[in-house]
């Protein structure tokens, strides 16, 4: 029923005068074409989900060594361009970092998304939920929030990772069982102010039950943010796992993740300071190309906002 | 004001009993049997010991009742003695917690002290180059994790230039909490952990300055003549008191967070040190412990937020 048109004049009432396409995602496209960082920063992403992608492929075909492959004569290897497979040099035991780095780049990606989309369910059905039937639901689920956000959320994932034995999947859904509470806010606050709004007094006349109404009148209307939300919700994951990998408590090896890459880094300093700074220039890269993509899309989809605060880190 | 305390105070206890809730079912939920955990250590046990072990912890009463025996020694700060240290859990974590809070509160400062201004300069000179460059910094903070700032200070300033320690509190044999030995080592982990707040205040403060500055009340005191000077220091800045008090909360939130991991990079022996360690050595009594703390702190902290809002902004005291 309600078409992204509808979607447009209800979230943004004020569009520019009609470009070469009418409507409001079409709009959106326009904007991002003429952002020359939001396009920087997803040919980025892009190629770096590409490379983590075709990592089996990279490093059978052209490193010629796989992420537990040791040579022990090049443990500490600096850098180097003679060998494809110590570009990046070698580690501790002698393994190649560059194809660490890639089987690094699946699993953070992997959370990223996974745990995003987990958190993305949750907060959504819940704060749009308890938006639209307020009363005592409304009562549980913010007291579910604000019971959650007095939790340092590391501190409960190490307590978690004591108990149970993580692998990526589980983590990521973990992640994201815990990192919903700002989506949950923001549909929350939308749909309690869109809910008495005049369109949907007139889907609940015609007689449009409660579920058609959320998911055909609402959602349509909070979609734009929420994409932006998800973006930087991937970036805090990946934060986040990497955070608490680093710690050893998230992804064990020798699955290497950017983050258990650097633990035990204390070890690193003299022999080989690449060690560090090539992980944490990974995870920096992938995250601040998520947060440029967050910032540019929400620009992109409501103008109105261009230069507010929106990127919300977690804890 | 009084009646704003004491609902404040209110609105914590489901907050607090949420808080226990979880920690207890996530105990419970945990595959591993607490009577193993703790004779893991002593060979000579027999399954009539177990036995009596389980029966002697309450571990066959129904849950509910466990909860309640529980939640009743938390009430009384007894968590219990460290399966590690042989001691109460309670002494441990009183002896790190003055080593975090006197972290914690310098980042705070610091952070205080360098975003604050960054993000009333970006709302005045708004679209200036000035303003890109403060945007910029803030969102790459965002995106650099914590412990890779960490372990790069100590990189460069630490390991190849020699300018700040590698780690811990004070040099060897050294103990003094306010000095100038500890003030060089608290360097380090003091503006690491400043940077989460250095990228979420000069974002939020921007928009709320710039908010202020559209308000009719700033075109009265210009339009009346007084000096742009006077207009934003009496007008402009007094006004943003109340967004930077709320920012505490994000802030506090950032730095707790990241005391484990900070502490971990700088081996700064406070809290979050100790509960790494814990986890380290599958301590549960410890690990549940600083969980609970460092929760109720924050718990605390967030209440002081409200009460320092209510008194830089009188409409809350009118409307509670």
């Amino acid at each position: 029923m309600a078409s992204p048109a509808i979607a447009a004049r209800a979230v943004s009432p004020t569009l520019g005068p009609a470009r070469r396409h009418e409507g409001f995602w079409w709009d959106a496209l326009y904007r991002i074409q003429h952002d020359p960082t939001t396009i920087a920063a997803m040919a980025v992403l892009s190629l770096m989900i590409l490379l983590a992608l075709a990592a089996d492929v990279l490093a059978s075909h052209v490193f010629h060594t796989g992420y537990t492959n040791q040579d022990l004569f090049r443990t500490w290897g600096p850098p180097s361009l003679e060998d494809p497979k110590f570009w990046l040099g070698a580690d501790n035991l002698g393994r190649s970092q560059i194809v660490r780095l890639l089987y690094g780049a699946r699993v953070s990606l992997f959370i990223g998304v996974l745990g995003a989309s987990v958190s993305l369910g949750v907060g959504v059905s819940l704060g749009v939920t308890a938006g639209y039937f307020r009363g005592w639901w409304d009562d549980v689920v913010v007291w579910l929030v604000t019971t959650i956000a007095n939790i340092p959320i590391l501190f409960l994932l190490i307590l978690v990772g004591l108990y149970f034995r993580l692998d990526p999947l589980s983590l990521s859904v973990l992640i994201g069982m815990l990192g919903w509470l700002g989506i949950a806010n923001f549909a929350r606050g939308q749909t309690l102010a869109l809910r008495d709004r005049e369109f949907i007094q007139a889907a609940r006349t015609i007689g449009a039950s409660p579920p058609r109404i959320m998911t055909r009148h609402i959602l349509p209307n909070i979609l734009p943010l929420i994409i932006v939300l998800a973006m930087v919700d991937i970036g805090g994951i990946i934060l986040a796992e990497s955070a608490l990998s680093y710690l050893g408590f998230g992804i064990q090896p020798p699955v290497p993740s950017w983050g258990n890459m650097l633990s035990g880094s204390a070890q690193f300093y003299f022999l080989g300071p690449h060690l560090i700074i090539a992980p944490g220039a990974a995870i920096t890269v992938t995250v601040l190309c998520l947060y440029l993509i967050g910032d540019g899309l929400r620009d992109a989809l409501d103008p109105r906002l261009r230069g507010t605060a929106g990127v919300a880190r977690r804890g | 004001m009084g009646k704003f305390v004491v609902r404040r105070l209110l609105q914590a206890v489901p907050t607090v009993f949420g808080i226990m809730l979880l920690t207890f079912i996530l105990t419970r939920l945990s595959p591993s049997d607490p009577v193993t955990l703790m004779v893991r250590t002593n060979p000579d046990i027999t399954e009539a010991d177990r036995a009596a072990l389980r029966e002697a912890l309450g571990l066959n009463d129904p849950l509910p009742l466990q909860f309640a025996h529980w939640a009743a020694n938390v009430a009384r700060l007894d968590f219990g003695d460290s399966f590690n240290y042989r001691r109460p859990v309670i002494q441990l974590i009183a002896e790190r917690i003055p080593n975090t809070l006197q972290l914690s509160l310098t980042s705070l400062a610091i952070a205080l002290v360098i975003a604050v201004p960054l993000g009333v300069l970006a709302a005045f000179y708004r679209g200036s180059a000035l303003d890109q460059v403060i945007r910029t910094v803030s969102v790459f903070l965002h995106a650099v994790p914590v412990f890779f700032l960490g372990l790069l200070f100590i990189l460069f300033f630490g390991i190849q230039w020699h300018v700040f320690p590698v780690g811990s509190m004070n040099v060897v044999g050294e103990s003094c909490t306010w000095c100038s030995d500890r003030l060089w080592h608290m360097a380090g982990p003091a503006v690491v952990g400043a940077a989460g707040g250095i990228a979420l205040i000069p974002r939020v403060l921007r928009t709320e300055v710039l908010e202020i500055l559209g308000q009719d009340f700033v075109r009265t005191a210009r339009s009346k003549g007084l000096r742009e000077r006077v207009v934003i220091l009496r007008h402009v800045m007094r006004n943003t008191l109340i967004p930077i008090v709320t920012l505490f909360g994000g802030i506090l939130t950032i730095l707790v967070g990241g005391s484990v991991i900070i502490e971990q990079v700088f081996n700064w022996p406070g809290l979050g040190r100790l509960l790494f360690e814990a986890a380290n050595n599958k301590d549960y009594p410890l690990v549940q412990a600083a969980v609970l703390i460092t929760s109720f702190l924050l718990v605390i902290s967030y209440i002081l937020r409200d009460l320092g809002y209510a008194a830089v902004d009188p409409r809350i005291k009118v409307g509670g």
